[in-house]
This record gives structure tokens, sequence and C-alpha cells, in this order.
């Protein structure tokens, strides 16, 4: 990985201890991302950072998670990862165990699809936007007044 | 410091936005209150996310540069650049000389005036309307002379692989000399005006502390971790483009209150001037696209890879992390964005203030919505 001091992979289970050790070495939270390697692996890889102030030196923690597995949360050891795991559950479905509140950050609060996966493709035809539903009866007005009632 | 306890019943909630002039853009903040002290805060965010993240798989790396100034409308150039260089990098695409002073030249006037519009509308805040008509009058003088270069006033696309759409004109550098001489006209008056100002200083010192621990915790960087005393510029601590040719300082303070976040940005509109009057100096001649490099009319495809690429903007550390499967489109594309983290410090840096306190430290830290919220 281009652009890290040092990266390093972790097994799930050792994730928060290398949190606590980045934290008590100095480290801030800088970033979470989440890419879909469903397809062909079946699994998501996560790529944690960390950064110093003192003396900068960007340290990645990668991890495979397996797709139907509910991951350690780190929002006990850095604040933000609370809203970063937050975005890894509605874009991709993650699920974190021990999240205290495990829901929708960015996406509206009865989002039913999880948008960053590979597999979704299209929105789905929305109650408010006729314009993706080419089935439904054309706009003429008044009409749609009489639609939505 | 830590939330104090208060009996249920006594408590009663406020939701503060999502239209409420103090927090610039939607945000709505869910405040427990007790009396007028703040016991606990809930930030709702999301209410501009327009899925950049998602865009960016859906079309190819060109395609997506208009999509990078509208994250942070504010400073969209240095975004607009940051997405360039990240994409350079990973393909290994050469840049002029001549382009990377540009950038850097055209970055820090952008820098300058995100400051400018912060210092009116936070001080605006802050019941002072007096300021905002001249750091709106300074602003308008930058934009004018960024929209000469780029066409654009706020959502820039000027950035190329492989240098700039469009060169400096011969008459830029005068002009440029202008706004500068202008500029530091000003600074004096801002601080006639505002800083000596009693009912300023009584209403942002020693209010909205945030400690080392917190900003370790929630990941707070640029001005106001600066203002907490710690030298973190991006700039510096991993150079990019042509920075390390030119002498700033990083300009800091002990205090970490919302006093201290002011003086740091007015001290950082200082070195932004010093650093665009080196560079107009050493401007080198030549062009400012590398002749027969992948423009955007053709189709790019960066070697397989994963990127993370850092750049100090107006809110501090951006940071763009890029995955290459070797196609013509991002396999994916994260953006990690100053103003999330720095909104994220409030659940522990609002707890025992005042609502109107509340709107002091809001503004101190200079939220861009959309770029929270992507």
């Amino acid at each position: 990985m281009s652009g890290v001091a040092d990266s390093r992979w972790v097994a799930p289970g050792g994730l928060v201890a290398a949190a606590e050790a980045a934290l008590a070495a100095g480290f801030f939270f800088e970033s979470m991302t989440c890419v879909d390697r469903l397809d062909p692996h079946g699994v998501f890889e996560l790529i944690y950072t960390f950064n110093r102030w003192d003396e900068p030196a960007r340290f990645a923690l990668r991890l495979w998670a397996p797709k139907d597995e509910a991951l350690p949360t780190l929002s006990g050891v850095y604040g933000i990862a609370a809203w970063n795991e937050r975005e890894a559950w509605e874009f991709y479905g993650l699920r974190f165990a021990g999240h205290p509140n495990l829901t929708w950050l960015l996406l509206p609060e009865d989002t039913e699809f999880h948008p960053l996966l590979k597999s979704f493709t299209a929105p789905p035809p929305s109650i408010y936007d006729d314009s993706m539903n080419p089935s439904a009866p054309a706009d003429h007005g008044g009409a749609h007044d009489h639609a939505h009632g | 410091m830590t939330t104090p306890t208060a009996d249920l019943l006594d408590t009663y909630t406020l939701n503060m936005g999502p239209q409420h002039p103090s927090t610039h853009g939607v945000l709505r903040l869910k405040l427990t209150l007790q009396g007028e002290r703040i016991m606990g805060v809930e930030p709702m965010i999301g209410y501009s996310h327009r899925a950049h993240e998602k865009m960016a798989e859906n079309r190819t790396y060109a395609q997506f540069l208009p999509n990078t100034s509208r994250q942070d409308y504010l400073s969209g150039l240095i975004y607009n650049v940051a997405w360039v260089e990240a994409v350079e990098k990973l393909a290994g695409i050469a840049v002029p000389e001549r382009a990377l002073v540009a950038r850097v030249i055209l970055s820090e006037f952008n820098r300058i005036s995100s400051h400018l519009l912060w210092m009116g509308a936070f001080l605006m805040d802050l019941g002072a309307a007096t300021p905002f008509l001249y750091a709106f009058d300074d602003r308008e003088a930058i934009l004018f002379l960024l929209e000469s270069v780029t066409g654009s006033r706020l959502t820039y696309a000027t950035a190329r692989f492989g240098g700039l759409s469009r060169d400096l004109d011969a008459d830029f550098p005068r002009r440029a000399r202008e706004v500068l001489a202008r500029l530091k006209g000003r600074w004096q008056e801002f601080e006639d005006l505002i800083e000596d100002n009693v009912i300023f200083r009584q209403r942002t010192q020693g209010v909205g502390v945030f400690t080392l621990d917190q900003c370790r915790a929630w990941g707070v960087t640029g001005p106001p971790l600066r203002a907490s005393g710690v030298p973190y510029d991006i700039r510096k601590a991993e150079p990019y483009g042509a920075y390390p040719r030119y002498e700033f300082a990083i300009p800091t303070r002990p205090e970490g209150d919302v006093f201290a976040r002011y003086m740091v940005r007015v001290a950082e509109m200082q070195q932004s001037v010093r650093i665009i009057e080196q560079a107009l100096d050493g401007l080198p001649e030549g062009p400012v696209l590398t002749e027969g490099s992948i423009g955007v009319k053709k189709r790019l495809k960066p070697p397989v890879g994963t990127l993370y690429y850092a750049v100090e903007s107006a809110r501090g550390a951006y940071g763009i992390i890029l995955v290459s499967e070797g196609g013509t489109e991002p396999y994916r594309a994260k953006f990690r964005t100053p103003s999330y983290a720095n909104l994220g410090v409030m659940y522990d840096a609002l707890p025992g203030t005042m609502v109107a306190d509340a709107v002091a430290v809001l503004g101190s830290v200079d939220l861009v919505m959309p770029e929270v919220d992507r």
C-alpha cells in the first residue's frame, strides 16, 4: 500500500488490542475504509489508518472481514470509530459487536439497501420520484397529488 | 471533560438545526439541556449526503474531477488538486514545474478566501456584523483573481492529470501581488477591530477547550489541533507538490480555546501570503500540461494498487484512499474529510458549556457540512 509508512494485517480478534497499542503509542485515528471483495474472495477488506503528530508516520491496520461475522468495535478506544463503523454498516452491511448505536449515519433512517456494495447498481424506484419508474403514469400536473394522496 | 450527571427529570431536549443560522449548512444537534447548560450532544448528519464515494466508482478518474470541489465548496481548489495529485501518484504521471508552482499559488489563495469567509461568518455568529463586510470584500478580490484563471468562483475543476487546464496569463503575477498588498494592509485593521474587542475576548477565551486526548480520540486536525498547541500540518509532515521549496511557519497557540482557533487562522492567512510571494518570485516558465500526457480525453488506467494521499485543506488533514483494480474507474475511493473528525469531537467538547457558547465553539471549528456528509 502506497502512502503509508507501515502496514500490518491483523485477524479480527486482534483488532482491539492493536488499536489500544496504537493509542498508547500516541497515534490518532485517521480513517477507516471498507472495500467490497465479496466477488471473488467472499470477504470485505478493511483498512484502518492511524497517524501521529510528533513523528508523522502513517500506520495501516488491514484485515479481511468475513461476510456474516460481526467485527469487534473500536468505539471504546477511539471515539470517531463509532461514526466510521456506522458508515460501514449502512453502506456495506457490516456489523460491529458491542457498538453503542449501530444505526444510519448519512443515509435516511429507513434505507433498506447497502449502496456501496458492488452488487448494488441502480437505486430502487422511490415513492417520491416517479421518474425512476417507467411503469408509473406520466405526471400531468394535478395527477401527482392524486397519486400520492 | 467529563459529562456532568443530571437527574433525567430536570433535563429537556433541544434540536439546534437543521436550519439554524449558526450551523452553516444542514446540521442538527440534539442537545440535552439542564437550564441553559448542555449535558449531552448528538450531532445528526447526512442531510447533504450525495454519495460521492459511490459516484467515484461509476465514472472515470477524469469524469470525477467536478465532484472533488463539491465536497468542500470553500476550499474546493485544494480538493481538486488533491484528487489530481493522488491519481498522478497512482498512475505515475509527471507534472511540469510551472503547474506545480501554480497549483500552490491557487491553493493558497483558496485557503485565504476560505479563512476569510469563516472569519466573517464566525464573527457574525457572535453578533459582530462589521468584520463580515471587510472579510467578504477581501474574499471577493481573491475570487475575482481565481475566476480569471479557472473560470469558476467556488466549484473549481481546473487541475488536470499532468498539470493544469489553463495557464496563468502574463498579467497574473501583477494582479496577484495587488491582492496580496491589499491583504497585508488588512491585518492591522483586523487586529484593532476584532482581537482587541472586549466582548469578543470574553465570549471566546477559555471557551470550548479541546484537550490533546480529545484530539487524539476523535482525529482532530487542522487549525483546531494547532490551536491546542500541536504544530501538525500535512504541508510539513508529508510535504507534497512544490511546498518543500517554500519557507513558512506553522502557527500554533497553547490555549486550545475558541480564541486560539481564531488567532491561528489569522496567522495562517499571513503565512499563506508568504508562500504565494515566494512562489510568484520563483514562478518557472514553460508549459502547464505535460506534452502528450494522459489528459482528460484519453482513457486513463492506473495500475492495480492502493494509495493513501494526504493534503492540508483549509480545515485540516484531507485524505484520499484510492483502490485501483487496473480499470478506467476507481474500484474504491474513500475521502477522509477533516470536518468529519472536527465535528465528532463535539461529543466531548460541548457537554458542560452553555447554549450560547455552543454557537461559538461550533463556529470556531469551521465546519463545512457537504464535506462531512460527502
